[in-house]
């Protein structure tokens, strides 16, 4: 392979990776779609990282495995970060009943305006399909006396 | 080593003629468009021009020498990219975590095809095995009652153009940078540069060598072993710092009982 536009070709998909993961955490409210994003954002980064790595080894440098050692780190990065953030969306979502980052903006400072949207849109209803599993086997017959006798477990 | 930053600045017919340039245009308004939105044919116009933007930029890259490299490659691109479009367009964030994870998939494709393998395997254990699947649990725990309004809509229309915006101009001014990069990759090789390209990545233990894993342990306990020490230290603090937010808050046992008993 053409190392040189391999290199290049990494460091376009990891830009373009990075970017999306920007716009994602700068337009999206939810805060779990916020996390992701950022975790985007990371991959990106990590994209670039094993470019560069490939690209010195091809040359011939030391320090090949550079880019991967530091990819160990960020994922170790991530992994802490996946476990505070959860603790922390799960506490802010305890508190207010929502993951909307909006519902937090009493935070703000002193004298800027409320952030009040202007218009909700209506849901539509393709919007509103949920996945689901394939239903498997035959459903049971239903046994009237089983919600009564049936025993704890 | 070769020089990657450009060196003169580019005129305006330069810029006009770059097929990057007009596929950064045309996937800003795709992504305007594709964002949580109320415009009506916003998601299939939007998708449409984001496609021809890939499309653009695609046609831009550099060729890797042999057709069977390019077309892995586009595809693992396309997987990844596509998938982190639509994480951010879809308006569940349930279909968001599994986009995300797609997408993971794709990125540790890319990182196996770059001779990392132990780090895509890892990229899809830890990522997509762990992670996503945690914030699955979340979104289920936090988030019963279906689709929520602020789903659907972003944050006003100003932060939409303005974000779109700054990741086009974000990639722009990275892809200009790298322009002398890219003309090196343009140039036609030697001979044998390929072998001695593969050469130097198989030679002293390189990452294309046998024994991967091996060699990436070695380097990780000897070259990093400081690092790694503070890796593990830094995931117990972030283990007792979650368990102290998550018990924070919430009322204790023996008030619990006293509450019961009242």
């Amino acid at each position: 392979m053409n190392e040189v536009s391999l290199l290049y070709n990494y460091l376009a998909i990891g830009g373009v990776l990075f970017a999306l993961g920007l716009i994602g955490f700068l337009v999206r409210r939810n805060m779990i779609v916020m996390f992701l994003c950022a975790e985007m954002m990371l991959q990106g980064i990590s994209v670039n990282l094993i470019g560069w790595g490939r690209y010195h080894g091809s040359l011939g440098l030391p320090g090949a495995w550079g880019g991967q050692m530091l990819v160990v780190f960020i994922i170790t990065i991530a992994a802490c970060e996946a476990g505070i953030a959860m603790a922390l969306i799960l506490m802010l979502a305890r508190r207010t009943g929502q993951l909307d980052s909006a519902a937090w903006q009493d935070l703000r400072e002193e004298g800027q305006p409320a952030f009040v949207d202007r218009q909700v849109p209506e849901e539509r209803t393709e919007d509103r399909v949920w996945p689901q599993l394939t239903p498997a086997g035959i459903q049971p017959p239903f046994d009237p006396d089983l919600p009564i006798n049936r025993p704890r477990v | 080593m070769m020089p990657t930053l450009v060196a003169a600045l580019p005129t305006w017919k330069h810029v006009l003629q770059c097929p990057t340039f007009w596929a950064l245009v045309l996937g800003a308004l795709g992504l305007w468009l594709l964002l949580p939105t109320r415009l009506r044919f916003g998601n299939s116009l939007g998708s449409l021009l984001v496609a021809m933007a890939g499309g653009l930029f695609a046609y831009d890259l550099p060729h890797l020498g042999s057709w069977l490299d390019q077309s892995v490659f586009w595809i693992l691109a396309l997987v990844t990219l596509g998938a982190a479009v639509a994480t951010i367009a879809s308006q569940s964030p349930v279909y968001s975590a599994i986009w995300f994870a797609l997408s993971l998939l794709g990125t540790a494709g890319l990182f196996l095809y770059n001779g990392a393998e132990f780090l895509g395997m890892a990229t899809v254990v830890v990522y997509a095995g762990a992670i996503v699947v945690t914030f699955l649990f979340v979104i289920m725990l936090a988030q019963p009652e279906g689709h929520s309004p602020y789903d659907r809509l972003a944050w006003g229309g100003l932060p939409k153009v303005l974000g779109v915006v700054t990741a086009g101009l974000f990639i722009g001014i990275l892809t200009f940078m790298l322009g002398r990069l890219k003309d090196e990759a343009a140039k036609p090789l030697a001979a044998d540069a390929f072998a001695q390209a593969h050469e130097n990545l198989v030679a002293n233990d390189g990452i294309l060598a046998e024994k991967h894993v091996a060699n990436l342990g070695r380097h990780l306990f000897s070259e990093h072993l400081v690092s790694i020490e503070l890796g593990g230290t830094l995931l117990l603090v972030a283990l007792v710092g979650a368990v102290a937010i998550a018990l924070h808050g919430r009322p204790r046992l023996d008030q619990q009982i006293e509450e019961a008993l009242r």
